[in-house]
């Protein structure tokens, strides 16, 4: 077991530092081919240690942080979380390098874009597998620094690196917290191992665990893109097509929710904290639907909707339903992924075209995109009978079990934001895929055709059909027991929620309506003939209310307001008024009065002799004087 | 009988010097100093240096007092009526330092009353010279040198460039 | 000694002290200044020689004559120099000459 899991962790560090040091020495395939077999190599471990697993364990590999009686050794924890993680990311991840030669096959500076993505896939394994926090902590911000690297890939235009730079600085609100958060479990529980402090959770005051569980609330906020540090993640989009697909969709916005479900059992006694988390992810989610309905670019579509599926998770954590929120986070990651790798498809064929509106007619050009889109599609709209269905069904009835006028609220808001999801996930594909070539490309003159490469097609298969029957993990009890609730009623907190047939029939038959409702209205709205107008009142800026949504509720604008204006004029302040001002100007002032005194005593020299012979008198009648003193 | 000579020409050298120095001409400052180096040569008498006492008045009021004279006259420095004196922002730096110095001088001088010794004594030519000339002779020597050096000095300033 | 040796050197004193207001008074006459000095000078001599007088040495009495020998040699450098000047700017004003100026 500690093999497979040395290995699991080892391969993407070995292939990434290879590939760092000695990667521009090396034939282009040989390269990728290391890159890509280093993440195939972990999979293949951690089916291994799927398959020999027999129970939660805690492995130790190394000291690492060792000082009087703060200990932090590289220890991993082994547990049904960790391990359905660990596939999962494995799995993911490998295909998505596997497209990622394809996407990237015309760009110059894979080596970076490799040892990048490698080491992402080794601090996410880390922050997965870790046993203490700071170690986690360590997996935390070795995901955000990769984040900040392939968010800005392309750094060269400056809007890139500026969306680099503010994922990363945004996100480090909320590392800033949870910093705070791991220090204050420290000093109140003496130890920061994850299972130890699981264990104390009951000797602290509430009023500790309610502030432990915000301040690890806000540290999920940030990674996990929720309100109010949820700015980022549109513009993260900047970075290529894999990468979001990668980093956020599939594992690093799910850390937050990840951080959450495993301290669970501390945090979970505190009213407040897990209010606080419910409320956070369903208002998030309604926030980000209504923002996706708006948006022109396809993968800020896709970012908006990430923001509002992860909504939906922290709403499942918040409701006491660990399983429910894994689930979903382990559908998601197959179908978004899916999705964000269909939209690379296209704007490949498209020429690195994002803008929705230009797009059209590609049903027929791209079948083989478009059917496996189509499916990821169906799942995120939880169309009946598909993954996401079920994974989005059994967090709204843990929500709704919980009980009381807050989460009956927020079990309607989130059956609001289903319709919404709904809408707009058709809406994407009507207007992407559907109606004729649109006039704008014409794909017959360009360079190459509207061809997608077959291997980046062809990743999208297993994903479509992962999303598609992942429903199978985790059947609800009337037609089966859950495999996923069942492997982790041995958790703490992962017992599953015990609901009535006959609530979760109706629960499932209302989102299934909602569902189809709203892909109703997408095909009222945009199916055929008035796709054409829709495209054509498209055509000149957004006004109104579909400016507020487009421009993610203009909390942008708000930011650069109450933080950004004032920071700047503070620093203008500083850097005039006292870093110049005060101590430039100090140094030159001491200067100029050293200077005007030195002058002041040269005016002594006047050549005159009269002044001499005053001077001179003067000298020796003090000489005299003094001598006169001391004698006498 | 000589102590009072010493005080009545004690008197004559200090009214002498102060109508001096307060003189608006030149030339009736340098007669009055000359009148005040005749009294103070014979304090010098009264004092056993009766060779001091004729060298003051050769080389001192003789020589040296009339080169002053020969210059003042050879330069025109105005009308001597019409020159002011110093005024009195002139002289309050004169008298501060003056009577700093020479109250610190007179705290020096009356620290320890030394005795004083009664009978006059008289140091003649001959035990002058003998000193002069054996003990300090190369002192004389350098002096001469000096004295050369002063000439030679003198008469490269003093000449008139050839047009 | 006829008078004590303390009278002696006040009267040096105060004839000192002349000079130098002389000096500082007429400082802006280059003439009245050499004559200053020139008194100054005497004071001095009137010092060794009371102070020869009272020990019985005769080296205050020929310290009194090297200082008369170089006071000679003195003036008549200071006053070739003043003629010199008087040539260049037809002034005695010290003040006048002010080119060492900084």
């Amino acid at each position: 077991m500690k093999l497979y899991l040395s290995l699991i962790l080892l391969l993407p560090l070995m292939g990434s530092a290879v590939n760092a040091v000695v990667g521009r020495y090396l034939p282009r395939r040989a390269s990728e081919l290391l890159a890509c077999g280093v993440i195939w190599g972990a999979f293949v471990s951690s089916l291994f240690t799927a398959f020999a697993y027999r129970g939660a364990m805690r492995v130790d590999l190394i000291d690492w942080l060792s000082a009087f009686d703060f200990q932090a050794p590289v220890s991993l924890y082994l547990d049904p979380l960790s391990l359905v993680m660990i596939v999962m990311i494995t799995f993911v991840c490998a295909l998505i390098h596997t497209y990622s030669v394809a996407y990237m096959a015309d760009e110059e500076d894979y080596v970076r874009y490799f040892a990048l993505l490698n080491l992402f896939v080794f601090a996410m394994l880390v922050l997965v597998l870790a046993e203490n926090l700071p170690l986690l902590y360590l997996g935390w911000e070795g995901v955000g620094f990769c984040s900040y690297g392939l968010i800005g890939f392309w750094y060269s235009d400056e809007a890139n690196a500026t969306a680099g730079r503010k994922a990363f600085i945004v996100t480090r609100i909320g590392d800033t917290a949870f910093g705070i958060a791991i220090v204050w479990m420290f000093k109140l529980l003496g130890t920061v191992s994850i299972t130890a402090l699981n264990g104390m959770g009951s000797t602290l005051p509430m009023a500790a665990i309610t502030g432990l569980g915000l301040l690890l609330l806000i540290g999920a906020m940030g990674k996990s893109a929720q309100m109010p540090l949820m700015v980022w993640l549109p513009d993260a989009m900047a970075g290529p097509t894999p990468v979001s697909a990668l980093i956020h969709a599939a594992t690093m916005v799910t850390a937050g929710v990840y951080l959450l479900a495993r301290m669970f059992p501390l945090i979970s006694p505190s009213a407040t904290a897990m209010a606080a988390i419910a409320v956070t992810g369903g208002v998030t989610a309604f926030y980000a639907a209504t923002c996706a309905m708006a948006q022109r670019d396809l993968k800020r579509a896709l970012a908006y909707s990430t923001i509002s599926q992860i909504g939906y998770m922290m709403l499942g954590v918040g409701a006491g339903a660990v399983t429910a929120a894994t689930f979903h986070l382990l559908v998601h990651a197959f179908f978004k992924a899916l999705l964000f790798l269909g939209a690379g498809c296209v704007i490949a064929a498209m020429h690195h075209e994002q803008d929705m509106f230009r797009m059209g007619g590609l049903a027929k050009r791209l079948p083989l995109t478009f059917w496996p889109f189509l499916a990821g599609s169906a799942c995120l709209a939880g169309i009946p009978l598909t993954g996401g269905f079920f994974s989005k069904d059994s967090i709204l009835a843990a929500v709704w079990l919980k009980g009381g006028a807050l989460y009956g609220g927020l079990c309607f808001l989130g059956l609001l934001t289903a319709l919404l999801t709904s809408i707009y996930t058709f809406r994407m594909i009507y207007i992407v895929f559907g109606g004729e070539e649109s006039p704008g490309k014409h794909c017959e003159s360009a360079h190459g055709g509207c061809a997608v490469p077959r291997l980046m097609d062809g990743i999208l298969i297993p994903l479509a059909l992962l999303g598609i029957f992942g429903g199978l993990i985790n059947l609800p009890s009337y037609i089966g027991a859950g495999w996923l609730g069942g492997f982790f009623a041995t958790m703490p907190g992962g017992q599953g929620i015990e609901a009535s047939h006959s609530l979760e029939i109706s629960l499932q038959v209302l989102a299934g309506l909602l569902a189809l409702t709203g892909l109703g209205i997408a095909h009222y709205r945009y199916g055929g003939d008035r796709r054409r107008e829709v495209i054509a009142a498209g055509q000149g800026d957004a006004t109104g209310f579909e400016a507020f949504f487009l421009n993610g509720w203009r909390f942008d604008d708000l930011y650069r307001i109450i933080f950004i204006r004032p920071f700047e004029a503070l620093a203008v302040f500083f850097w005039q008024k006292i870093d110049e001002g005060m101590i430039d100007d100090s140094l030159d002032r001491l200067a100029s009065v050293i200077g005007r005194s030195g002058e002041g005593l040269g005016a002594w020299t006047s050549g005159r002799v009269s002044v001499y012979i005053v001077s001179f008198a003067a000298g020796a009648a003090l000489l005299i004087a003094y001598l006169a003193w001391t004698i006498s | 009988m000589e102590q009072i000579f010493f005080y009545i020409l004690a008197a004559v050298v200090v009214i002498a010097t102060l109508m001096a120095i307060t003189a608006r001409h030149t030339v009736h400052a340098i007669i009055y100093l000359a009148t005040s180096f005749f009294a103070l040569a014979a304090i010098f008498y009264l004092l056993g240096a009766p060779l001091v006492a004729v060298f003051e008045v050769i080389i001192y009021a003789g020589a040296i007092m009339v080169l002053f004279l020969f210059v003042i006259m050879m330069l025109d420095t105005g009308k001597w009526e019409k020159a002011h004196g110093p005024t009195f922002a002139q002289w309050w730096p004169a008298l501060l330092l003056g009577v700093i110095t020479f109250g610190a001088m007179f705290a020096l001088f009356t620290v320890k009353t030394p005795e004083s010794l009664a009978g006059w004594s008289y140091i003649d030519a001959r035990q002058f010279s003998l000193i002069l000339f054996k003990r300090y002779g190369v002192a004389v020597e350098v002096i001469s040198l000096q004295l050369l050096f002063a000439l030679v000095g003198a008469l490269y300033l003093g000449r008139r460039k050839k047009q | 000694m006829i008078v004590p040796l303390t009278h002696v050197l006040i009267l040096a004193g105060i004839i000192f002290l002349m000079g130098l207001s002389c000096a500082i008074a007429w400082r802006s006459n280059l003439i009245m200044i050499l004559i200053g000095i020139e008194i100054m000078l005497n004071a001095a001599m009137l010092a060794f020689v009371g102070g020869g007088a009272y020990w019985k040495l005769v080296d205050g009495q020929v310290f009194s004559l090297v200082i008369m020998a170089l006071t000679s040699s003195e003036v008549s450098l200071a006053l070739s120099m003043v003629v010199y000047l008087h040539r260049r700017k037809r002034t005695v004003n010290s003040d006048e000459f002010s080119a060492m100026k900084g």
